[in-house]
């Protein structure tokens, strides 16, 4: 055949001209990156040669990081949460009254339900004879529904508060309007200052100041709103905001002094605290001391905001401590998976394993083409739980109303902590793999 | 009998006693000293074989041949340093692959032996083209570099229009030349061909055949192991092994 210069078709010399050989790679990691994108290129093809396979395998592994990221996820956005809500009172609070603001059992039901009523008169003694307290206020609460006009709303908490400290202990603020004067409160005018939840709920969302001067009314009687406080946002999907204050005088005129009342005591600073206590302890004492049919109960109960938060972090640390032990257990089970499956992919595919050594893949290339494809599994399957367990946080949190609050870092420990168990699980197969005989293999079918 | 091995070597007389040499020949691509390969059965010593010597220069087309159980595969084996003699010494181009462990072995595999099968071997998800780079990729030789070689292979055994096929995609006869050109790519010192026409048509293998012939031709050293006299007949020299031992060793061209 005639051709000229081009020699495209005929077939190519081939032989020992091994001068014009290129030079090799000998450095290491060069030499590695090689193998180790073949390795990489053979896994995700194998993977997807067997997918149902693949899908079954990365099961286990999906679960236990979607537990986590889930729940990391939750967590720190309740986290946010609380850390908001309390320290809009801080810990310079404490609070006196008649039993725990929780009760884990029926016999401290009937304990605490036997003591005597904190009452206006132990305020006053507290007021008068603790010098390290700053503030001192009354609360009592009671539920009611509340209308303006044709509108009403639920459930709202009504507080009964004296004096108009109590605002600051309390820890709101006055948006619009005004508090009540002391000689309106000791008056026990019908007056109040509402939450915004009523604007929303009783004035269609007017501006606040439209509802200034207007008459609610709770339980059927008017109440001339003075006041509108700042929003405080929600907590566990409870509004905050769903409330109304009206003067204490007025709230024990209409709902009767027997219900048992909260006397808060705010000192300057959190240092304070201990002394007041001290002293607050030792005035209660004294007032209940002779009253007492049991001589080893106290007669009231005196608590700071740390009650909330010692039951919540002990809550959210069940929360861990479960999802940790869910999360061990189904990446346990996935890793044996992963394992399980790594050597019947080992035993597929012994051929190939030995036609690779015959062509000079040494035992390290063969290990590593079997641990990439376990990490790479596992890391799929990392990924998917990260993407699966935000996407769950995201529910929740809008279900129960708390800020989402997407880590990368727990994303990276989603895929980092599946990968590990890709590792351990691949390496036994890999070293199986690795240490065939090419002789043995290549006979496999 | 003398003693409990089960040997399968008939009585030394009937043997044709092979070169009594002493060291390996410098000169030579191929060296085998008095190499014996002993299987352990059980409690029984089995010698595939015992005490080979030959030499083979570099470019000589070789056929070795023998009956099943012969000792031939294991002296394949040997060859290809797929495996390592119990006894004796093996120098190939200038190394002593006798003592070598595991790893030295798949280098010295990687970079002077290029194995053709009966069965072809290749990796079935792979196309061709991959399938030539292969050893390539383990010999640590760059990308781009690695896509040329593996084309020039693929051209010198005329195949360069089916390079994007995978095997399933090509016949038996094209498959043994992706198989070659995989043997080829990285310039080794032998082409060892095991049975390389044993699953193929009485006319694909005498293409594949005139393929080693040109190979050899263009100064490449091949070895083929076979059963088939009308295939060792194509080779200029045959090695006859019965019985673990060299029976005959002639040049026929």
């Amino acid at each position: 055949m005639q051709r000229g210069g081009d020699d495209e078709g005929q077939p190519q010399r081939f032989s020992y001209a091994r001068a014009d050989l290129p030079a090799r790679i000998t450095s290491l990691s060069l030499f590695r990156l090689a193998a180790v994108w073949e390795s990489f290129r053979v896994a995700i093809a194998s993977l997807r040669a067997n997918k149902l396979r693949t899908g079954l395998t990365l099961i286990g592994i999906i679960v236990g990081v979607t537990a986590v990221i889930a729940v990391v996820t939750i967590i720190n956005g309740l986290n946010e949460t609380v850390a908001q809500t309390f320290s809009s009172q801080g810990s310079t609070v404490f609070t006196i009254s008649k039993s725990p603001q929780i009760i884990t059992s029926r016999e401290d039901f009937i304990k605490f339900n036997r003591r005597k009523d904190v009452t206006h008169e132990d305020a006053e003694a507290i007021s008068r004879l603790c010098p390290a307290c700053w503030r001192v206020g009354i609360a009592a609460n009671a539920i009611e529904t509340v209308k303006y006009a044709n509108q009403k709303a639920e459930n709202v908490r009504i507080r009964g508060v004296e004096p108009i400290t109590m605002f600051d202990i309390d820890g709101v603020e006055i948006d619009t309007g005004r508090i009540w004067t002391e000689s309106e409160s000791d008056s026990g005018r019908e007056i109040c200052v509402i939450g915004p939840d009523m604007l929303k709920n009783l004035f269609s969302d007017a501006p606040a100041d439209q509802a200034i001067g207007k008459d609610i009314r709770i339980d059927g009687r008017p109440y001339q709103v003075l006041g509108v406080l700042e929003p405080l946002g929600s907590i566990f999907g409870f509004s905050r905001d769903n409330v109304v204050y009206i003067p204490y005088s007025t709230y024990q005129r209409v709902y009767g002094a027997r219900r048992s009342l909260v006397v808060f005591i705010q000192v300057p600073a959190a240092e304070q605290l201990e002394a007041a206590q001290d002293q607050v302890r030792t005035i209660m004492r004294n007032r209940r001391g002779r009253a007492l049919d049991d001589p080893n109960d106290e007669g009231f109960a005196l608590e700071t905001q740390d009650v909330f938060l010692n039951l919540y972090s002990s809550a959210t640390s069940n929360i861990y401590y479960v999802t940790l032990g869910v999360a061990s257990v189904s990446l346990l089970v996935g890793g044996i998976v992963v394992m399980n499956i790594m050597l019947v992919s080992v035993t597929e595919r012994t051929k190939e394993i030995g036609i690779r050594k015959a062509i000079g893949a040494r035992r390290k290339d063969i290990l590593s083409q079997f641990l990439i494809e376990a990490v790479v599994v596992t890391a799929l399957g990392g990924a998917i739980g990260v993407g699966t367990g935000f996407g769950l946080a995201y529910l929740i949190s809008a279900l129960i109303g708390f800020p989402l609050l997407i880590s990368v870092m727990s994303a990276v420990l989603g895929v980092g902590i599946s990968s590990f168990v890709g590792i351990i699980s691949g390496l036994w197969p890999a070293w199986r793999a690795a240490k065939l005989d090419p002789i043995e293999a290549l006979r496999a079918e | 009998m003398s003693n409990a091995t089960l040997t399968l070597s008939p009585p030394e007389s009937e043997v044709k006693p092979t070169t009594p040499l002493d060291g390996h020949d410098p000169t030579m691509l191929i060296s085998m000293r008095n190499i014996w390969k002993t299987y352990q059965m059980g409690t029984e010593s089995v010698h595939a074989l015992h005490g080979v010597s030959f030499d083979i220069p570099r470019g000589e087309y070789i056929a070795i041949i023998g009956p099943s159980g012969s000792g031939k595969s294991t002296l394949m084996n040997l060859i290809g340093c797929l495996d390592t003699p119990t006894q004796g010494e093996y120098w190939l181009n200038g190394k002593n692959v006798s003592e070598m462990d595991d790893d030295e072995l798949a280098r010295i595999r990687n970079q002077e032996v290029g194995f053709v099968f009966q069965t072809f071997n290749l990796l079935a998800r792979a196309t061709a083209l991959h399938n030539v780079e292969l050893p390539l990729i383990y010999g640590g030789i760059g990308a781009s570099q690695r896509h040329e070689m593996a084309k020039k292979a693929l051209s010198a055994v005329e195949l360069t229009d089916r390079m994007m096929h995978r095997p399933n995609e090509l016949s038996g006869g094209q498959r043994q030349r992706v198989a070659i050109a995989r043997a080829l790519v990285n310039h080794p010192s032998i082409l060892l061909a095991d049975e390389p026409t044993g699953a193929l048509d009485s006319h694909t293998s005498m293409e594949i055949m005139d393929l080693f012939e040109r190979l050899h031709s263009e100064g490449n050293t091949i070895i083929v192991v076979t059963h088939e006299h009308d295939i060792a007949a194509r080779a200029h020299r045959v090695v006859s092994i019965r019985d673990g031992l060299i029976e005959k060793d002639e040049r026929i061209k």
